[in-house]
């Protein structure tokens, strides 16, 4: 049991968000605390949900770029009809209307992708330009800073709370909750539910799956609608957070979302991905991307090194796949020799 | 001219390309038609409008083409804008150092701004210009390394490129743009042969080398093999790492040529140009001219590049004066893309129907 565990991807990831701490923490001792741990996880709490709602997606073996444009309009058009409506109330409405708006966009990009035969990455690149362009020529071109009553004080709802005499009051937000009810619910769906194990067995080999009678095009409706539904989910979360509802929330960075969700052990060509390694790939690309403004590199020299340690997480899954891929040629070679 | 030999040629190719060549053409045409129609009396055909896309043309055309190699071969390059600025960033440093700035003593110079004299030495000047060149064969030797040889997946890989080379002209500039580059540069960007500015010509030529390239030589040959089914074209002797790393390098060679025109065009080189719309924009261009693994027509590329231009200058002459009349644009390629997606469906449909 453990030494199946030493040979899993997450285990690798977890090793190398060990001794990324440690040097970090060891430059900077600042790096050790509580309030460093808690901004940690808000940042990434909206970040895991995004990755959550393209996990099934790569795992059904698509590369999907459209879900932070379907997060932008949803929360932005559902901010901007409940404004006009002088709406005063809770952030639980946003998500409700958000997410009906984002389910449908998703619904959108399944029913294209299935009903014509597409690519998901053509047809998502067409739906996210035109998601972009809708909502700034039709809903608004700017961000919107007048935020109703029940959502001013979101940013601030903590579950625990401590007060740094440097960096002010920080605390555990509440939306951690979220994260790990989506994340258990993810799991057991992609675990234990027929839907779950279709979209692996559409992952690993469409053409077999087909033919076992699976219906494809139900299950990629199904995981697009999911997508869209988590995605809208996340852009309510981030507006709430930095207290304004921006048009081009998100724009740039669905690929940083893929590459976490990469790093994190599921595989672009589909059939491999868990919820687990998800949750740590994004961790792991926060952590780089927060740490280093902990260590003495000054600010313009960050993205460097950002893509220096991007190469490096990404070349290690790659290596380690090439060096089995070239184990298992021998094993071949040497059945069919004897 | 050049054009028509390449569509002569394409008709010997599969119908399937031809087919795509004319459902664009027709696109173009009808498009044209009704924005000279809706905007008749807004001169939308002026020689003055269509010269002032030429030179813009050109270079978002490069780089269409830098990206279109890398997705012939099954792979894509995210890193030619960053390869595009850190040429340009490079060579601008350069002539900083022999031409740094007159300052009075106790100060120390600021970066950034070139002091060219007025007839700075040619060796200098060329220097200038193979210092990019130089830099896109280096980007792609580095992502020919990461893809091809070491596996990662291309998106992955000039992601993480587009990080790094993005984040050395960061660096190296400190976040500043460079400016006072020789006033000779501005040929690149400003000279015109009857009226056609330079830029287009050379965009022109360098669309015909590539189509020469794919067409008439082994080399890119092999690229479309790759690009089709990578393990059979490995199996049937043909050394899928070198032709993988010779395609990154043209690709950030031609991302580097696109770097001069910008550096021309604005007299500045900074880290950060066109980072948020050139590389989309470039992808939008080969998925609309249908470019996928294996199968490609530069002529497509052209076209699909004048489509997207037309419908952006013709709807923002159009929506003049209506708030956020940029952003009609997006929406409208978005949708163009997806009746396109539609169409060639059918169209597939109706011909393997046919053929049985």
């Amino acid at each position: 049991m453990l030494k199946k565990f030493t040979q899993t991807n997450e285990f690798l990831i977890l090793i190398i968000i060990i001794v990324l701490s440690t040097v970090v923490g060891l430059i900077n001792p600042k790096f050790f605390s509580i309030s460093t741990l808690f901004d940690l996880i808000r940042a990434s709490n909206v970040y895991i949900i995004l990755a959550f709602a393209l996990l099934p997606v790569v795992i059904l073996g698509g590369i999907d770029i459209s879900f932070i444009a379907i997060a932008a309009m949803s929360a932005y058009a559902t901010h901007m009809f409940l404004i006009a409506r002088g709406y005063t109330g809770g952030i639980l409405l946003y998500f409700v209307i958000a997410c009906i708006i984002g389910g449908l966009a998703g619904l959108l990009n399944g029913l294209i992708i299935t009903k014509f035969r597409l690519p998901v990455f053509d047809v998502s690149l067409a739906t996210q330009t035109m998601w972009y362009g809708f909502t700034l020529f039709f809903i608004g071109a700017t961000s919107n800073f007048s935020i109703p009553k029940g959502l001013v004080g979101y940013y601030a709802n903590y579950l625990a709370k401590v007060t740094d005499p440097v960096t002010g009051d920080t605390g555990l937000h509440v939306s951690i909750i979220f994260v790990v009810v989506i994340g258990v619910l993810m799991h057991l769906m992609l675990k234990y539910t027929m839907l779950g194990r279709n979209i692996y067995a559409i992952g690993g080999n469409k053409d077999v799956a087909i033919r076992t009678g699976i219906n494809h095009n139900k299950v990629t409706i199904v995981v697009f609608v999911i997508m869209g539904i988590l995605s809208a989910f996340a852009g309510v979360l981030q507006s709430a957070f930095s207290r304004n509802f921006n048009p081009t929330l998100f724009i740039g960075q669905n690929l940083d979302v893929l590459a976490a969700v990469i790093i994190g052990g599921a595989a672009l060509k589909g059939g491999r991905g868990t919820v687990i390694g998800t949750v740590l790939g994004v961790l792991l690309t926060q952590i780089i991307n927060r740490s280093l403004v902990l260590t003495q590199i000054p600010a313009e020299w960050q993205k460097f090194f950002i893509g220096l340690v991007l190469i490096i997480f990404t070349a290690l899954p790659a290596l380690r796949q090439k060096r089995a891929a070239r184990l298992g040629l021998a094993v071949k070679s040497e059945v069919s020799g004897s | 001219m050049s054009e028509t030999t390449v569509t002569t040629k394409s008709k010997k190719k599969t119908l399937r390309i031809e087919g795509q060549t004319r459902l664009l053409l027709i696109i173009l045409v009808v498009a044209i038609l009704f924005f000279s129609f809706v905007n008749g009396d807004k001169g939308f055909l002026k020689y003055r409008s269509v010269a002032s896309m030429g030179v813009q043309l050109a270079e978002i055309g490069i780089l269409a083409l830098a990206m279109m190699v890398t997705i012939l071969v099954g792979g894509i390059n995210l890193s030619i804008n960053a390869t595009a600025n850190l040429g340009v960033v490079l060579a601008g440093y350069f002539l900083f150092r022999i031409y740094p700035p007159v300052t009075s003593p106790g100060t120390t110079p600021i970066f950034t701004q070139i002091n060219a004299p007025a007839n700075p030495s040619t060796i200098s000047l060329i220097i200038g210009l193979l210092i990019p060149l130089s830099v896109g064969l280096l980007t792609g030797v580095i992502n020919g390394l990461l893809v091809g040889y070491i596996k990662i997946p291309p998106i992955l890989a000039t992601l993480a490129t587009m990080s790094l080379f993005t984040g050395l002209s960061a660096g190296l500039t400190k976040g500043r743009t460079i400016t006072g580059f020789p006033t000779q540069y501005e040929v690149v960007a400003g000279k015109t042969i009857l009226g056609i500015p330079l830029p287009f010509i050379l965009f022109t030529a360098l669309t015909i080398l590539v189509a020469i390239l794919l067409r008439n030589t082994t080399h890119g040959f092999k690229m479309q093999m790759i690009g089709t089914n990578e393990t059979a074209s490995e199996f049937s002797g043909i050394n899928n790492k070198a032709v993988i790393m010779r395609t990154y390098m043209l690709s950030g060679v031609l991302a580097s040529i696109a770097g001069i025109i910008i550096m021309s065009r604005t007299m500045s080189a900074a880290y950060e140009y066109g980072m948020t719309t050139y590389v989309l924009l470039t992808i939008l261009i080969t998925v609309l001219a249908g470019i996928q693994g294996g199968f490609g027509n530069v002529f497509n590329l052209y076209i699909a590049m004048l489509i997207l231009q037309v419908l952006s200058t013709g709807f923002q002459m159009l929506l003049q004066g209506v708030r956020g009349s940029t952003f009609f644009k997006d929406f409208s390629w978005g949708i163009l893309m997806l009746i396109i997606f539609i169409i060639n469906y059918f169209t597939r449909r109706r011909k393997s129907s046919n053929q049985e």
